[in-house]
């Protein structure tokens, strides 16, 4: 069935790439001639604040901004407490793609608020939605730090889950990142690719 | 109007970026203002897109918007920039523009907060609308931006007025489609057609007393002001940029900004009028949506604006009573919308608990530096509008006061003469805060012989916007080395009699250099160097670790406010103290905080 179009909430703290995330993913659905909006809502404080961009392309012209709670068809976190943050807004059919990366909330270093008691990356797993977790410490290593490029490898990873051409999405990533980092980038687009594959392959 | 009538090329834009495409079209000749978010990056793109024009960030916004008033006098386009906190600063120079002849266009572009995660100042530009009885104009989307942004300067030359353009968060931060005239020549016009220009005091001085005379001295000061906006309110109702979209006779509503959007989405049905002008109104266009639905709802974000001068027209209309206003909300989402309009709406909550982020300073911050000392010391102190002002929030407790952009100076003085100066209430400032206003602080503050101390922050750049270039910075639209202003050669010259320079990661020379100050018998300026981390890429030094069979986890570190120290649950469910490895810049102050000597790199 054609694709109509989606809601794509993208979450995660500051510094961690969220808009050249959505920048990438923008010009892959420019080209195939969807409609856009991308609404990025940041918060106060120059580092480790949460991010999120609500991203929609449509067939149709797109309204709103903001992604209604409940209209949210896919949830692509880079940091595990940032997901839970935003699970309540899927649809029954939504998906969950999360990092269990975890940047402690300042409240909780500072023992002003309490630590949810539960494992995060359980309570991601047991929610109702279908779920896909990378965990960056498995696929870490001495030549690569995932943590860094965990953006561009959630871009592989979505990629490869939506059976988009990889070809079309590392020409556009080519084009837009500075010449010296189009290299590593590349490297973690088919990190994001190979993980996503492995684990589609199991279910 | 039809600009995007004849367009040739499509692109992505944010709001910013197209209110600067909408400059370029306008022809503006002059742009300046001071930073400030959401608005801060529409000089950026006016500045990088478009060299022709003229672009400046002043001291502060109130010299920003005389500059452009001066250059609108001269006869060419002009556009001040900055925020709405900023327009508080600047609103004495609008007050001065209000109702005067006006020669080359002269538009404000104001961001206010509305549509931020956390925190809003609340504030609500349109206020100015209707106090000084100007138009304001707020887009929807990034199209519009671009597209009411010429339409501004259409509006400010035919009824000699200043125009506001209104845009909020959502509007900045939002990217969408452009239609434009990629062809476009840039095209510049000089309109010089009064000779003079006045405040309302001086012209209503001579329209009022000498009515009706037609000597050409006298008359060349008149500015029928009223009567243009009056106009501008009957023509409005013909403006394509108000729109009557007539379907469903149950309900109407008025609304503007980006929840037009979300009542299109949540209430398709509905019948709209949706206004790109919200000040003054088109009253006709009103009456007839309300002559057509049973009810009416008024959905605007910020204050009860809309709202109130629509009641004003005689119209009754449901708002806030329905939807209530900050801080029971703090914006409008479709969501609110649905709950309230749509019968059986689902509800979602998220789920409880999740912590909430409190703001933090970048690692390697100076100003963490000057919070743990003032802290260590117990030393009572004022922050500003400057990154250092997250040492006010609850997990560092380092200030007590904090206020408005350039206030702290003012604040200390105040503090410490009431105090007959037994303690020494002391003083934090960014270099750009002390270029915005303090500097006048402190010169009061010698005048008046009080013995305070100042601890001016040079990062080196206005850091919270993103690092945009001050008096004292090396660098800028306009920069040459030779006219770059001394932060301590003009202290010496106003005349502070103490005066220290330090390099912030030497803690142990700033920790000495503070005391001295607040010591001193005298008044002090302390002045703390270290380019902002973020803005200048410092190099980074070896990260510090965390030595976990030394660390007591008496968490004095973390009080110290860098993101990068973090409390970790380790698989057992006890507790680590750790320092991020990716975050950490290696600047060591963590480990003046401990004890144990359990932090090493
Ligand atoms: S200050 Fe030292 S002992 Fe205390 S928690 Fe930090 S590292 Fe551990
Ligand atoms: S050395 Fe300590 S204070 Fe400095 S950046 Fe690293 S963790 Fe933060």
């Amino acid at each position: 069935m054609q694709d109509t179009g989606k809601n794509i909430i993208i979450a995660g703290v500051g510094g961690q790439g969220i808009l050249l995330f959505s920048n990438l993913l923008s010009k892959f659905y420019m080209k195939l001639g969807y409609e856009l909006k991308i609404s990025d809502v940041i918060g106060l404080g120059q580092r480790g604040g949460g991010v999120e961009s609500h991203f929609r392309y449509s067939d149709k012209p797109v309204l709103s901004p903001f992604i209604k709670a409940g209209d949210v068809d896919y949830v692509i976190s880079f940091e595990q407490t940032e997901t839970l943050r935003h699970l309540h807004g899927l649809k029954e059919d939504g998906v969950v793609f999360s990092s269990t990366y975890e940047l402690t909330s300042t409240s909780v270093n500072t023992r002003l608020q309490k630590d949810l008691p539960e494992s995060k990356t359980e309570m991601i797993k047991r929610s109702e939605n279908e779920t896909f977790i990378v965990d960056p410490e498995v696929h870490k290593s001495p030549d690569f730090n995932i943590n860094k490029m965990m953006n561009v490898v959630m871009l592989g990873y979505y990629a490869e889950f939506r059976g988009y051409s990889h070809e079309e999405m590392i020409q556009i990533v080519r084009e837009s990142v500075p010449e010296k980092f189009v290299e590593g980038n590349i490297i973690a687009y088919k990190k994001g690719t190979e993980i996503a594959n492995a684990e589609l392959a199991s279910r | 109007m039809k600009t995007g009538n004849e367009f040739t090329a499509v692109k992505m834009m944010n709001g910013n970026e197209a209110v600067a495409r909408g400059a370029f079209e306008a022809g503006v000749k002059v742009a300046a203002g001071f930073p400030g978010t959401p608005s801060t990056e529409v000089m950026d793109y006016t500045q990088h897109k478009y060299p022709e024009i003229y672009c400046e960030w002043s001291t502060n916004e109130k010299v920003g918007l005389e500059v452009a008033i001066g250059a609108s006098f001269a006869g060419y386009r002009s556009l001040a920039i900055m925020k709405t906190v900023g327009l508080h600063v600047a609103a004495d120079a609008l007050g001065g523009a209000a109702g005067s002849q006006i020669n080359g266009g002269l538009v404000l572009v104001v961001g206010d907060d509305v549509g931020r995660i956390a925190g809003d100042d609340y504030n609500d530009v349109r206020h100015y609308g209707n106090m000084f009885n100007i138009p304001v104009l707020e887009p929807s989307d990034s199209q519009e931006a671009k597209d009411l942004m010429v339409k501004a300067f259409e509006i400010s030359e035919e009824y000699s007025t200043p125009v506001i353009l209104k845009i909020t968060s959502v509007i900045c931060k939002t990217t969408s489609k452009v239609e434009y005239d990629e062809d476009y020549t840039y095209q510049v016009k000089c309109r010089e057609i009064y000779p003079v220009s006045f405040s309302k005091v001086i012209m209503t001085t001579i329209m009022t007393k000498a009515k009706g005379s037609e000597h050409p001295k006298l008359t060349k000061c008149f500015n029928d002001f009223t009567a243009n906006m009056k106009r501008l309110a009957q023509n409005s109702n013909d403006f394509d940029m108000n729109r009557l979209e007539l379907n469903d006779k149950k309900i109407g509503v008025i609304t503007a900004g980006t929840p037009y959007y979300y009542v299109k989405e949540v209430l398709p049905e509905a019948s709209v009028l949706k206004l790109g002008l919200v000040m003054p109104l088109p009253e006709k266009m009103i009456k007839e949506l309300a002559e057509h639905v049973d009810e009416l709802y008024v959905i605007e974000d910020g204050h009860d604006l809309l709202e109130k001068n629509i009641k004003d027209l005689g119209v009754s209309v449901i708002g806030k009573e329905l939807f209530p206003k900050f801080p029971d909300m703090m914006r409008f989402t479709p969501d609110v919308i649905e709950e309230k309009l749509v019968p059986n709406a689902p509800k979602r909550t998220p789920i409880e608990g999740v912590p909430f982020r409190l703001p933090v300073s970048c690692a390697g911050c100076s100003h963490l530096f000057i919070s743990q000392i003032l802290r260590k010391h117990k030393i009572k102190a004022a922050a500003d509008v400057t990154c250092g002002l997250i040492g006010c929030f609850p997990h560092m407790e380092s200030y007590s006061l904090q206020k408005c952009m350039g206030s702290s100076i003012a604040l200390a003085h105040g503090y410490n003469i009431a105090k007959d100066h037994k303690e020494n209430f002391v003083a934090m400032i960014g270099d750009g805060g002390f270029w915005a206003t303090g500097i006048n602080g402190l010169m009061n503050l010698i005048f008046n012989d009080s013995k305070s101390t100042v601890i001016i922050v040079d990062n080196s750049c206005l850091a919270m916007t993103g690092g945009q270039n001050v008096a004292s910075s090396e660098f800028g639209f306009n920069y040459k080395p030779e006219n770059k202003l001394d932060i301590a050669t003009v202290c010496e010259a106003i005349g502070v009699k103490d005066i220290v320079t330090v390099d912030a990661y030497e803690f142990d020379d700033l920790e000495k250099s503070i005391l001295n100050a607040v010591s001193a018998e005298t008044n002090s300026v302390v002045i703390v160097k270290k380019p902002c981390v973020t803005k200048f890429k410092l190099p980074k030094e070896t990260p510090s670790y965390i030595d976990q069979d030394k660390c007591v986890k008496c968490r004095k570190c973390i009080d110290v406010g860098c993101l990068a120290i973090e409390s970790k649950k380790a698989e057992d469910g006890s507790v680590e103290i750790v320092i991020n490895q990716d975050i950490c810049t290696g600047c060591r102050l963590c480990s003046t905080a401990c004890k144990f000597e359990a932090i090493k790199s």
